[in-house]
C-alpha cells in the first residue's frame, strides 16, 4: 500500500510540477503542432495524399516529440539523494514518472488529434474510439522506453542527444503496430495482433524498468 | 541499540580502486562526531556510505541495528542527511516542499507549517523554492529534519554560506538528535564549530580515520 | 598449443570449408550465382542476433555477480553485433538490388526492423562510451541491453507478422525449403561465422578489460582518497 501512496504522491508533485513550469503545454505542444504544420509545405499540394498519411504521422510526431516530454525535468543529485533518504522505494519512483509522462502525453494527444483531423483530413477508419485504448498503450509505451532511457542517461554530459537516440528505435515496436492498427481499421480488418505487440512491448519495458530501478538509483549516486 | 552506525574493516571503493580502507569505527546514541580532513580525502565518501547510498567494498557494517549488505528503504528513512545542496523541489514552493516530505514519511501534514514557523520560514512559506536564496532552502532541510526525526543524522559541510542564525539552528537539531538517542556525524573545516558542537573527533587521512583524543 | 591458437584455428579451417561450400555448390534456378552471397548475409544476421542476446545475458550475469569478465564480454559482443549486423544489411541490400531492382524497400518489415535493430545498440555503445565510471556503465548497459534484446525478436517474427518483400525463413521447423548442398553451405557458414564469433568476443573482451585498466589509471585514484591532490607550493612572488 506504501508503495501505491508513494507512486500517487510523486505523480501529483511530477504534475504539480509540470503545471507550474508549463515546459510542456507552452514548449513541446506547440512545437508538435507547428511541426504538423511544416509538414505538408514539404509535399505535393495533394489532399489526397494528405489523407492517406496523416494516421502515421500523428504516430510519428508523437512519439518524436513526446519522448522529450519523458526526459523533461531530471532530477538535481540532491533531489536524486532526498527521495533515496525519504525511503521510496525506486520501482514507485520509476512507476511514478512512467504514469505522470502518460497523462502529459495523452494530454498531447488530445491537442494533436484534432490538429491532425483539420490539417490533414485523414481517413476516418470505422470503429476509431478503439484506437484510443491503442493511443493509451503506446503514451504508456513511449513514457516508459523514454523513462527508462533518461535513467540510464542521467547525469551524463550529451543527455540531450543519447537519450533521443535510445528512445526513438526502441519505441518502433509502438509505432508499426499503431499505424497498422489504424490501417487495419481503416480496412476494417482486425486489431488484436498489433495491439499484443503493443502490449508485449509495454509490459516487457516497464517489468525492466521495475526490476533494475534499485539497480540503476546505485549507479546514478 | 547499541551502536547506531558500526563499521568493522570496511573498504569503499569508486570505481575500482578502494579509496577508503580498515575502517573499523562506532558511533553511539549521543555522539556527535565532527570529521574532517584535506579537499577529496573522501568525507563525503565516507557519510554516503553511512547513509547506505554506495555499497561497502569489503568488511561488514550495521547502521540502525540492521546490516548494511541488506539494508533498504526503511532503513533509509530513518536517516538524515544533508548534502552541500540543499534538496528541494524548485517549482514547489517552501511548505509544498515539507508537505510533500510529510505525506511520504506518514508525518501529520499539518506539523509542516508548525515547524517552518520553528525555522523562521512563516513569511516565505508560499514562496517557490527555486525563487528562495540558498539559506532558505536549507533551513527547509534542517525542517525536514525536525519534521523526521532520524536516528542518525549526517551533515556534509551544512552549515556553509549560512547566517549566524541557521547556523544556530543546525546546532538546535544536532541536540534535538542527541537528546532523542540518536547520533551525528557532521563534516566541517570550522575548527570553533567542531569545538563547541562535536564530542568525539575523526580525521580522515590517507583513505583511514583517525580519532583525536577527547 | 595454445587452447585459444587451436580453437582459431579451428575457426579458420571451419570459415574456409564455409567458403569453398558456398562457391561449389550449383547456382541457384532463379538466382543464379548471385545467390551465393545469403551465406554470408544468413550466418551475419544469426550471429548478430546471437551477439545481441550474449550482451543481454552478461549485462544479467554481471548484474548478479560483479564479476567484470562479464561486463567487457557483453561489451565485446555489442561490438561484434553491431559490425554483423551492418554485414547483414549490406549483404541484404547487395542481393536486393540483383533479386528485387532496388537495394532499399520500405515495404520490407525485415530490412527496416534490422537497421532499427543497428540504432538500438549504437545507441548502446554510445551509452557505454558515455559514461567513466565502470560500475556505472556496466549497471547501466546491462538494463539497456535487457530492452535493446526486446528488439531481437520482433526483428525476427516480423517476416512472419507482415508478409512482405523477404523471404519466409529456409529453414523451418516442417523441413528446409533450400537444395541440400545449399543446405551444407549455409549451416557450414553457420558454424564457422559463430566460431569466428566467439574468437573475436573473447579477444575484444580482452582488449576492452585492458582499455577500461587503463582509463580508470588515469582518471581514478588508485590508491587511497585524497592522493590525486599534494599541498600547495604556490607563494606570493613568482
Amino acid at each position: 500500500m506504501r508503495f501505491w501512496s508513494h507512486v500517487a504522491e510523486l505523480v501529483k508533485k511530477d504534475l504539480r510540477t509540470e503545471g507550474r513550469s508549463g515546459e510542456i503545454f507552452f514548449v513541446t505542444i506547440p512545437f508538435g503542432v507547428l511541426a504538423l504544420f511544416l509538414i505538408p509545405f514539404a509535399l505535393p499540394n495533394d489532399q489526397e495524399l494528405l489523407s492517406v498519411i496523416g494516421g502515421g504521422i500523428f504516430w510519428v510526431i508523437l512519439l518524436l516529440f513526446g519522448m522529450t516530454l519523458t526526459f523533461r525535468h531530471s532530477e538535481t543529485g540532491a533531489q536524486r539523494m532526498l527521495m533515496s533518504m525519504l525511503g521510496m522505494d525506486p520501482a514507485a519512483r520509476f512507476v511514478a514518472r512512467v504514469i505522470a509522462s502518460a497523462l502529459l502525453l495523452l494530454a498531447f494527444s488530445l491537442v494533436l488529434v484534432p490538429t491532425v483531423v483539420i490539417l490533414y483530413e485523414p481517413i476516418t477508419p470505422a470503429g476509431w474510439p478503439i484506437l484510443s485504448v491503442i493511443l493509451v498503450m503506446v503514451c504508456l509505451g513511449i513514457a516508459a522506453i523514454g523513462t527508462l532511457s533518461g535513467e540510464v542517461t542521467i547525469g551524463l554530459r550529451n543527455r540531450t542527444v543519447l537519450a533521443p537516440l535510445l528512445v526513438a528505435p526502441l519505441s518502433v515496436p509502438l509505432l508499426v503496430p499503431a499505424a497498422v492498427a489504424t490501417d487495419s481499421l481503416s480496412s476494417q480488418g482486425s486489431i488484436l495482433v498489433p495491439a499484443l505487440i503493443i502490449l508485449f512491448a509495454l509490459l516487457g519495458v516497464t517489468a525492466i524498468g521495475v526490476l533494475t530501478a534499485r539497480p540503476l538509483e546505485e549507479a546514478s549516486r | 541499540m547499541k551502536h547506531v552506525l558500526s563499521f568493522e574493516k570496511v573498504s569503499i571503493r569508486l570505481g575500482r580502486a578502494p579509496i577508503l580502507r580498515d575502517l573499523t569505527l562506532t558511533v553511539s546514541p549521543g555522539d556527535v562526531i565532527g570529521l574532517s580532513g584535506p579537499n577529496g580525502a573522501g568525507k563525503s565518501t565516507l557519510l554516503r556510505a553511512a547513509a547506505t547510498l554506495i555499497r561497502l567494498a569489503t568488511g561488514t557494517g550495521t547502521v540502525l541495528g540492521v546490516d548494511m549488505a541488506t539494508a533498504g528503504p526503511d532503513v533509509r528513512a530513518r536517516i538524515g542527511m544533508l548534502a552541500h545542496d540543499p534538496a528541494v523541489f524548485g517549482e514547489l514552493t517552501l511548505l509544498e516542499n515539507l508537505e510533500f516530505v510529510a505525506r511520504i514519511t506518514g508525518q501529520p501534514e499539518e506539523r509542516a507549517l508548525e515547524i517552518l514557523e520553528a525555522v523562521g520560514l512563516r513569511a516565505a512559506a508560499y514562496r517557490r523554492a527555486d525563487c528562495s536564496s540558498h539559506g532558505m532552502a536549507r533551513r527547509v532541510d534542517i525542517a525536514r529534519l525536525v519534521l523526521t526525526e532520524p536516528k542518525l543524522v549526517l551533515l556534509d559541510e551544512a552549515a556553509a554560506g549560512l547566517d549566524e542564525a541557521a547556523v544556530s539552528l543546525i546546532a538546535t537539531a544536532i541536540e534535538r538528535t542527541t537528546i532523542a538517542g540518536g547520533a551525528v556525524i557532521l563534516v566541517t573545516h570550522d575548527a570553533t564549530y567542531l569545538d563547541t558542537v562535536t564530542n568525539r573527533h575523526w580525521r580522515l587521512v590517507d583513505g583511514t580515520v583517525h580519532e583525536d583524543a577527547p | 598449443m595454445k587452447p585459444r591458437l587451436i580453437f582459431s584455428g579451428l575457426a579458420g579451417a571451419v570459415l574456409a570449408s564455409g567458403l569453398y561450400l558456398a562457391a561449389s555448390h550449383p547456382p541457384d534456378s532463379f538466382q543464379g550465382e548471385f545467390a551465393r552471397i545469403i551465406h554470408v548475409h544468413v550466418p551475419a544476421a544469426w550471429v548478430a542476433f546471437l551477439a545481441f542476446g550474449v550482451t543481454m545475458v552478461a549485462g544479467l550475469v554481471w548484474l548478479a555477480t560483479k564479476n567484470y569478465t562479464f561486463d567487457h564480454i557483453a561489451s565485446a559482443s555489442a561490438e561484434l553485433g553491431v559490425l554483423f549486423t551492418s554485414l547483414a544489411l549490406v549483404t541484404g541490400m547487395l542481393w536486393g538490388d540483383v533479386v528485387w531492382g532496388k537495394a532499399w524497400d520500405w515495404g520490407d518489415a525485415r530490412m527496416a526492423s534490422t537497421a532499427l535493430m543497428f540504432f538500438v545498440y549504437i545507441g548502446y555503445l554510445a551509452l557505454r562510451r558515455s559514461i567513466d565510471d565502470s560500475e556505472a556503465r556496466a549497471k547501466r548497459a546491462a538494463v539497456l541491453g535487457s530492452i535493446a534484446f526486446l528488439q531481437v525478436p520482433l526483428v525476427y517474427f516480423s517476416v512472419t507478422i507482415w508478409r512482405t518483400l523477404h523471404p519466409t525463413p529456409s529453414i523451418r521447423p516442417d523441413g528446409p525449403s533450400m537444395p541440400t548442398e545449399q543446405l551444407k553451405a549455409m549451416l557450414a557458414n553457420l558454424a564457422a561465422y559463430t566460431l569466428v564469433y566467439v574468437v573475436f568476443v573473447v579477444w575484444r573482451g580482452q582488449q576492452s578489460s585492458q582499455e577500461t585498466l587503463l582509463e580508470e589509471r588515469d582518471n581514478f585514484d588508485l590508491g587511497p582518497a585524497g592522493t590525486a591532490i599534494e599541498p600547495p607550493t604556490l607563494g606570493t612572488t613568482t
